[in-house]
């Protein structure tokens, strides 16, 4: 009984274009929009070419300053501060009169750095810029130390070293935070409208009560209705991933080269399939509850918009916690656990404990939600109107 | 047989609690078709939903054919067909054999049983023609024609009908009346509410009047016309309705 039903679920709500617009097209849509805005923030700008006002009295020497670096492009203006207004360049500079001479005179001079550090071209020049001043002031200190007979280390003490804990390539770091938030999005949008249509819409057309007439079990009807939810959430889930992987693989280069999980591969691509059927699970009975409250298909969506924006909280606070900070919580807490293991399948972990906790934490407050649901279930209150 | 005892029915609305039905009693034989009279809110759809087990009285008992609706609801539900009034409650996306089919399926009929049955109430329906398309675009009259096959598919021994012929057209109200005809003839025991008194003449055995969730009267209509001394069920129903005054109901006929 259970599969006729189940069966039956499922043809209905793919017969239902809003569910396969959804389902289907709209992750599509709304993933490919977001690899390409990952991508492009991906991007560490060496292919691009920054435009730099300068007053066009610049000296051929002071021109020098910048001619080694291929991503300025200096274009003269008789006002470089009205140029860079008008949107001709991307950052603007005032060097004052005489620059190079009264520097090499070691005399006082000053130059003006004029951008947006709102617009993220401005900010790359203003630091290409400042990387080339900061050279060229490095080098009149080295000249002039070397002239007074002085050793750099004077005034150059120490080296300092930065090194990353891993190796990852820092792509990674924007995977980790796409992959989550899109799956948490996807299996949300997936489902959402299949659980309205599965309760509140029953009541609303009054299926419900014909439903409730015949003798099949209460619990019979309501699992059923929770696994075509559970399944259109994972299609939903696993179609997307499928997508972005695709997009990834073939539209993208600083994400494709983020993506290299080696031998972990096979173990990553089937932990986070799972991990999506295990989410879309609880986020099914989370689902069925919203639409239980719901009179009409309207108001539960209204009560389900919370659940989805929920959903997307933790991206925002997983996005500064690093793989090694993670805690039990951040792999117990519902939702949240989906966005701390996908981060650390991400970097190329495979942590069998802490996927243990994450799939035994989904399953535990799904059963908790599919309890509290099935109370609802079977008081009339609740299946009609 | 279905014994209605002592039901009474409280919906909580908050923290005010709304008595639906009062203590009604009343008994209806097999093969019987019971008229269920009274204005909107009087407890109609209340009692037939509570005899379809949808409802728990709240106190009270009701047994159909010998199971009582709470403990053996599972039986009740294969000997009870219900539609309720002015919903189909079809699944507008299926076609109507499909709707159908599953409904077959949930009452337990085999594939073999489903075929059956589905043709013998597309003939008898006159629905052949749209039987494969799908619900959604249909008119009223085909949508409550398919609700009422759906409602027969598993050949129920009682029937509830709630309003079944609200919308309807009179076409459409004529095949409903001759529905009821054939079903009285096959033996079937039916409880249908009706606005429409003469629909309850034309139809009925025994009519179940209530007004604000008490059972007013019940009896047969040919005692009833003798007790209230005409043969206007119009002028009867709201006699009774304002207590006897029936100076007062005069005015409304």
């Amino acid at each position: 009984m259970l599969s006729n039903i189940y069966k039956k679920e499922m043809k209905d709500s793919f017969r239902d274009r809003r569910t396969l617009f959804l389902t289907v097209l709209l992750p599509i849509v709304m993933m490919t929009g977001l690899v390409l805005f990952y991508e492009s923030m991906a991007s560490d700008g060496s292919d691009a070419t920054f435009k730099l006002a300068i007053n066009d009295t610049i000296s051929s020497s002071e021109e020098a300053l910048f001619a080694g670096n291929e991503n300025i492009e200096l274009v003269k203006s008789a006002d470089p501060e009205a140029t860079l207004s008008v949107g001709d360049a991307q950052a603007a500079i005032i060097l004052s009169t005489n620059f190079m001479e009264t520097v090499q005179q070691g005399e006082e001079a000053k130059v003006t750095l004029i951008g947006d550090s709102f617009s993220q071209k401005s900010s790359q020049l203003m630091s290409l810029v400042t990387n080339a001043l900061e050279n060229y002031k490095l080098s009149i200190v080295s000249e002039r130390l070397k002239g007074e007979g002085i050793s750099e280390n004077l005034v150059h003490p120490f080296e300092v070293e930065q090194q990353e804990l891993t190796e990852e390539n820092d792509g990674v770091q924007l995977i980790a935070l796409l992959i989550p938030m899109i799956l948490a999005l996807a299996i949300g949008i997936g489902a959402g409208p299949s659980a309205s249509d599965l309760f509140a819409g029953e009541k609303e057309k009054k299926t419900m009560e014909a439903l409730l007439m015949t003798p099949v079990n209460r619990l019979t009807l309501l699992f059923a209705k929770w696994m075509t939810i559970a399944s259109i959430g994972a299609i939903t889930g696993i179609i997307t991933m499928v997508v972005v992987a695709l997009e990834i693989m073939f539209f993208t280069e600083n994400l494709k080269a983020a993506v290299s999980f080696g031998e972990n591969m096979y173990w990553i691509l089937g932990a986070a399939i799972f991990i999506s059927i295990v989410y879309a699970m609880f986020i099914a009975a989370l689902l069925m509850i919203t639409s239980l409250m719901g009179k009409t298909i309207k108001e539960s969506q209204s009560y389900s918009t919370p659940v989805m924006m929920i959903a997307m909280f933790p991206a925002m606070l997983m996005s500064g916690i690093g793989v090694n900070e993670m805690t039990f919580q951040h792999f117990f807490i519902p939702i949240m656990n989906i966005f701390s293991i996908l981060k650390e399948l991400s970097f190329g972990v495979v942590n069998f404990p802490h996927l243990g906790i994450v799939i035994g934490s989904n399953l535990l407050f799904m059963v908790i939600a599919f309890v509290i649901g099935r109370i609802m279930f079977m008081k009339d209150k609740w299946v009609m109107n | 047989m279905i014994e209605i005892r002592e039901v009474t029915k409280k919906f909580q609305d908050k923290k005010v609690y709304i008595t639906a039905l009062k203590h009604v009693s009343f008994t209806i034989e097999k093969g019987e078709v019971l008229g269920l009279l009274g204005e909107n809110g009087a407890g109609k759809t209340t009692l037939l939903r509570t005899i379809a087990t949808l409802l728990t009285p709240t106190e009270g008992t009701v047994s159909v054919a010998g199971n009582d609706t709470l403990k053996n609801s599972e039986e009740v539900k294969k000997k009870i067909g219900v539609l309720f009034g002015g919903e189909t409650g079809l699944y507008n996306r299926l076609t109507a054999r499909e709707n159908l089919e599953y409904f077959a399926k949930l009452y337990g009929l085999s594939k073999h049983e489903t075929k059956i049955r589905i043709d013998e109430l597309a003939k008898m329906f006159g629905m052949k023609d749209y039987l494969n398309r799908k619900v959604g675009g249909f008119s009223k009259g085909m949508r409550q024609k398919v609700a009422i096959a759906r409602t027969l598919i598993h050949n129920p021994e009682i029937i509830l009908f709630d309003e079944p012929t609200t919308g309807l057209d009179i076409t459409s109200s004529n095949v409903f009346r001759q529905l009821v005809h054939q079903l009285k003839r096959e033996g079937k025991t039916i409880i249908f509410s009706s606005h429409i008194m003469e629909e309850v003449t034309m139809l009925c055995d025994t009519v179940a009047m209530m007004h604000k969730g008490e059972l007013v009267h019940h009896g047969s209509l040919e005692d009833l016309y003798k007790e209230e001394g005409s043969r206007d069920l119009n002028y009867i129903f709201m006699s009774k309705l304002v207590r006897g005054n029936q100076q007062y109901a005069k005015q409304y006929i």
